[in-house]
């Protein structure tokens, strides 16, 4: 209970701290302090400077926070610069395709990882690990936005490049859990006493390793929404990350204020549920 | 495999630092009369869309690449000492910083700086942004250590002797996670290495016509090109291969071989 109340207490601060990064890019960015009237001939310097003067006290960082937040707590995240679009709208709209990819990619990184790591562990022979190992970091050395790009070409799903992506960065964890675990003395006696091989992986490995692989999979949901990001963006994917990516280039700094919002409640919320997972473990 | 890795780590450096004189053309000379020129004597690799010399780009290319991310590292294992030093005040930042994807936290941060920028500006932008994005990660192992550190008889029976606090960091703390620095340093290389070339296919990252891995990747996205001139794969085989090379050198590994 004091680790769930601890946890929450965190991902309050951290959403809070984010939104603050955030209102700050947005108070910060170039141009945030023009107004319409600079382009107009006719209004005195004077007026202008009292205008300025004006804006800046009522857009200082603390008002101009405490105001987003009130908005962003009633699901207003403001219009995008760039697409005149309310974010929360897009963000309804373009989530869905990007949470669709991560699911995937993280389930199949996750799978294949799993069975690579169980192939490097398993058998305890030298040629297996190796194999295990090059197709691990023939991966790792690819970049995943390269991967996808070949994926889309050849019009295999984007889910699996994403799977791909991931497997590698997974491996190597799974690889010392499952070797942890394989050396256990209770696992040692199981395999004395003549127990089948999917009996021993199913009662004493997946069982023994659920807490760090649900946890594991809390991380590579995380991973996943950063190799998205790349993937989505130039493979053409209306996605979320695509939307971040645009955001950024076209300098809309609405949008990817409530970006990093969402974002950062998110990644806080899946790191809370695998450090409870861990815990438990 | 080390012995070889070694050796074409130090192939590649050595290419790299020695650009300007193995390159037979500039970086950014164009030969208008032919671009998209296949591979021949006068171009060994063929010529880009804009008669850019391929190898001479590759090698400048690799010069970038290979010699700043090394420094990006350095840049994020030094704040991420210094963050994990401070103690507790910090540590929120790092939490703070770990829960925003680092690329996502890149953009962000990117999309705040001009984006069109000189060449030497934006190498320098996307080098520092990424040392300054990714301290988080090595920060999160060095909070952890000096934790432990913190909690040791000795450090206490040297506070206790009266040495002073920054004697009791370079002489005692310091030795302690000197290994760590070192491995997170070597872990964090290859990782720039990657970042460098996604932010570059993406249009992130270094400017034209300075050449990186990144932006010269990014002809892959007109893969009927290959066929014609599949030396257009040439970047990529070669991060490949230092990539490689440096996973071989890699701390985890040394549990394994």
């Amino acid at each position: 209970m004091r680790k769930v109340v601890s946890n929450l207490v965190t991902l309050i601060v951290v959403v809070l701290a984010g939104g603050f990064l955030a209102a700050a890019l947005v108070r910060y960015s170039p141009g945030f302090d023009s107004i319409p009237e600079d382009l107009n001939p006719d209004i005195s310097p004077a007026t202008l400077r009292a205008l300025h003067e004006q804006r800046g006290r009522e857009n200082s960082l603390p008002v101009f926070y405490v105001r987003y937040l009130a908005r962003a707590s009633r699901g207003d995240l403001g219009v995008s610069q760039n697409l005149k679009v309310p974010v929360t709208e897009l963000l309804r709209e373009r989530a869905p395709v990007t949470a669709k990819l991560i699911l995937w990619g993280t389930a199949g990184g996750w799978v294949l990882g799993g069975l690579l790591a169980w192939m490097a562990v398993w058998p305890r022979h030298t040629a297996f690990e190796a194999a295990a190992f090059s197709v691990s970091g023939l991966l790792l050395a690819i970049p995943p936005a390269v991967l996808a790009l070949g994926f889309f070409f050849y019009q295999v799903p984007l889910g699996l490049a994403l799977s791909l992506a991931l497997l590698p960065r997974l491996f190597g964890t799974m690889r010392a859990l499952l070797d942890d675990c394989y050396a256990s003395p209770a696992l040692l006696a199981a395999r004395s006493r003549g127990i089948g091989p999917i009996a021993i992986a199913l009662r004493y490995v997946v069982l023994a390793t659920a807490p760090q692989l649900i946890a594991l999979f809390g991380v590579a949901l995380v991973l996943a929404f950063g190799s998205a990001i790349p993937i989505e963006a130039l493979c053409g994917v209306p996605g979320a990350g695509a939307l971040a990516l645009e955001a950024a280039t076209s300098r809309d700094m609405p949008l990817l204020c409530g970006m990093a919002l969402i974002v950062t409640f998110f990644v806080t919320l899946v790191h809370a549920v695998g450090d409870l997972a861990g815990e438990r473990a | 495999m080390k012995r070889a890795a070694v050796i074409l780590l130090i192939l590649v450096t050595l290419a790299a630092l020695f650009a300007p004189y193995l390159a037979p053309y500039d970086y950014g000379r164009q030969f208008r009369e032919s671009p998209n020129a296949p591979a021949s004597r006068r171009f060994p690799m063929g010529t880009d869309d804009l008669g850019r010399d391929r190898f001479s780009r590759l090698l400048y290319a690799t010069r970038v690449s290979i010699l700043l991310a090394p420094a990006a590292a350095l840049v994020s294992i030094l704040i991420a000492l210094f963050v994990s030093a401070a103690g507790p005040a910090l540590s929120g930042l790092t939490t703070l910083c770990l829960s925003l994807p680092w690329i996502f936290l890149f953009i962000i941060l990117r999309a705040v700086l001009p984006l069109n920028t000189r060449p030497l500006a934006s190498i320098l932008i996307t080098f520092g942004l990424m040392g300054i994005a990714g301290w988080a990660w090595p920060a999160r192992i060095f909070t952890a250590s000096i934790r432990r550190i913190r909690q040791a008889g000795w450090l206490l029976q040297a506070r206790a002797a009266g040495i002073s606090p920054l004697r009791i960091w370079l002489v005692q703390v310091w030795p302690h996670l000197r290994a760590i620095a070192i491995a997170q340093f070597r872990v964090l290389i290859p990782s720039y290495i990657l970042s460098e070339a996604s932010l570059g296919l993406l249009g992130l990252g270094v400017a034209e016509p300075l050449p990186s891995w990144g932006n010269l990747l990014a002809e892959l996205q007109h893969p009927d090109r290959i066929r014609d001139n599949p030396w257009i794969l040439a970047p990529l085989a070669l991060l490949m291969l230092v990539m490689i090379a440096l996973e071989a050198l890699h701390p985890s590994r040394e549990v394994v071989t």
